[in-house]
């Protein structure tokens, strides 16, 4: 499904992604986690391209997104086929990045509406069914700024899935939440993770990796120093700075 | 002595005046429009990662913002006229002049407000498949134009009160008609008060009518 090969990514002298690897099944839960300025947000946002890579390729569904093969040499894929690969990644930010001058409903219909995927009709009824989905169907006429912040995510889910994404990529979707709200952008997530989704989850909730994790991939300086079972993660890590980074998390929730 | 305001009935000096009213208010429209039009370009244009785009949107800006606005209509009308037999007609040159002036200004303007849009909004719809373009035009102008009304009220209020240098390349405009009173009679004061008050007006219109679309824009969504 998403396949990563000697990916590497410099912020001008920094070097923040060191050879990364990793491959992804359909219908997989992966949640990356790791200290703070590891990398793991930089590596999800690599996967729709939202940050440029300095080498290596990423591939989704055996198509290459962002960098292509041109006369033997790396370069920049055309926009257009770009928007196309990027239809195929759903994405949902911590800040929700929700449009303020459109209604709830608006949000969810422009993306399909605006590339011609859907009519008028079928995108507000889509709009509807997905607003149900995450329990939002009465806010559908409301404007972002007239909501909660667990309502905004899950609206922005909801925007996300109108596109029907093939995966899933989640930067850290409760970290600007009030600990109360967490509860119900995790739940729309685990809905959908029972649906088969194929999710990538960069996070802090511990609880979520535990629970609905396929393989928890931990990151570390740039690098992806182990990957396995939560239950091998959580309980014998073979990685000391595992250790050191679960202990610190652990004892604090 | 005393002020003699009766002076506006004599003559048809008051149909004079009002006839350069309606001239300043027309230019000063047309050439509001064609600054629009510019400024959105060059602002756009001076954001480009393409080279020379902008390089040349930053040319504009720096010649139409660097140099005075009477050299520049100098230039445009008598300049092109007599060296390069460019010939535009005192309107034409009128409205091209102020609006390529104000327009290095409202493209500082456009510029600023979409520069002002978290940056996550245009992540957010390239994330969704949507193009560059398609995200400029439906999600980041649409919040940026919110922002840039009280930059431009000042603009426009501005570029009304230029126009009032658009008398020296002939245009028959309120400055004009008033200089020609003048000559004849020297009220001074109470010509020039009158039109300074038929500026006033204007002004206090264009002030209003941004103020009303501000709130209108408030209503409709945008409260961030």
């Amino acid at each position: 499904m998403i396949e990563i090969t000697n990916l590497d990514k410099y912020y001008g002298s920094h070097h923040v992604l060191k050879g990364i690897n990793l491959s992804i099944q359909k219908g997989e839960v992966v949640v990356i986690i790791g200290p703070s300025g590891s990398g793991k947000s930089t590596l999800l946002r690599c996967m729709n391209y939202l940050e440029p890579i300095q080498s290596g390729q990423i591939m989704i569904e055996n198509e290459p997104i962002g960098m292509i093969e041109h006369n033997g040499k790396q370069r920049e894929m055309p926009q257009k086929n770009l928007n196309k690969m990027r239809e195929k990644v759903g994405m949902v930010f911590q800040n929700f990045n929700l449009f303020p001058h459109l209604s709830v409903r608006d949000n969810i219909t422009l993306s399909p509406l605006t590339l011609g995927k859907m009519n008028k009709n079928t995108a507000n009824k889509t709009a509807y069914s997905l607003l149900a989905k995450v329990g939002l169907a009465d806010r559908a006429t409301a404007f972002p700024d007239q909501l909660s912040g667990g309502q905004k995510q899950r609206v922005a889910i909801a925007r996300a899935l109108a596109m029907k994404p093939h995966v899933m990529l989640f930067d850290e979707p409760t970290s600007a939440l009030d600990p109360e709200l967490i509860g119900e952008v995790l739940d729309a997530m685990k809905e959908l993770a029972k649906e088969g989704m194929t999710m990538i989850v960069v996070t802090h909730e511990m609880g979520f990796a535990k629970e609905m994790a396929d393989r928890v991939v931990v990151m570390d300086q740039g690098q992806i120093i182990e990957a396995g079972t939560p239950g091998v993660i959580f309980t014998n890590p073979a990685q000391e700075r595992t250790k050191v980074f679960l202990h610190k998390v652990l004892t604090h929730s | 002595m005393a002020l003699d305001f009766g002076i506006l009935w004599q003559d048809g000096n008051l149909p004079l005046l009002l006839q350069g009213l309606w001239v300043t208010i027309r230019m000063t429209f047309l050439a509001l429009i064609l600054s629009c039009f510019i400024g959105l370009v060059i602002g756009l244009g001076s954001m480009s990662k393409v080279k020379w785009i902008s390089g040349i949107s930053a040319t504009y800006l720096a010649w139409f913002r660097g140099t005075p606005l009477l050299v520049q209509l100098m230039l445009l009308y008598y300049g092109l006229a007599i060296s390069l037999h460019i010939d535009f007609s005192a309107s034409v040159a009128g409205v091209l002049g102020l609006g390529m002036y104000s327009g290095a200004y409202v493209s500082e303007i456009v510029r600023g407000a979409i520069q002002s849009i978290d940056r996550g909004q245009m992540e957010a719809g390239r994330s969704l498949g949507l193009s560059h373009w398609q995200t400029m035009f439906k999600v980041i102008l649409p919040q940026a134009i919110r922002r840039m009304l009280p930059p431009l009220a000042n603009e426009f209020i501005a570029l009304t009160k230029n126009s009032s240098l658009l008398s020296v390349i002939t245009v028959a405009e309120l400055m004009r008609a008033a200089n020609t009173i003048v000559a004849d009679n020297y009220k001074y004061f109470e010509i020039y008060l009158t039109i300074a008050i038929f500026y006033f007006v204007v002004n206090f219109v264009i002030s209003t009518l941004i103020k009303i679309l501000e709130r209108k824009l408030n209503v409709e969504g945008v409260r961030s």
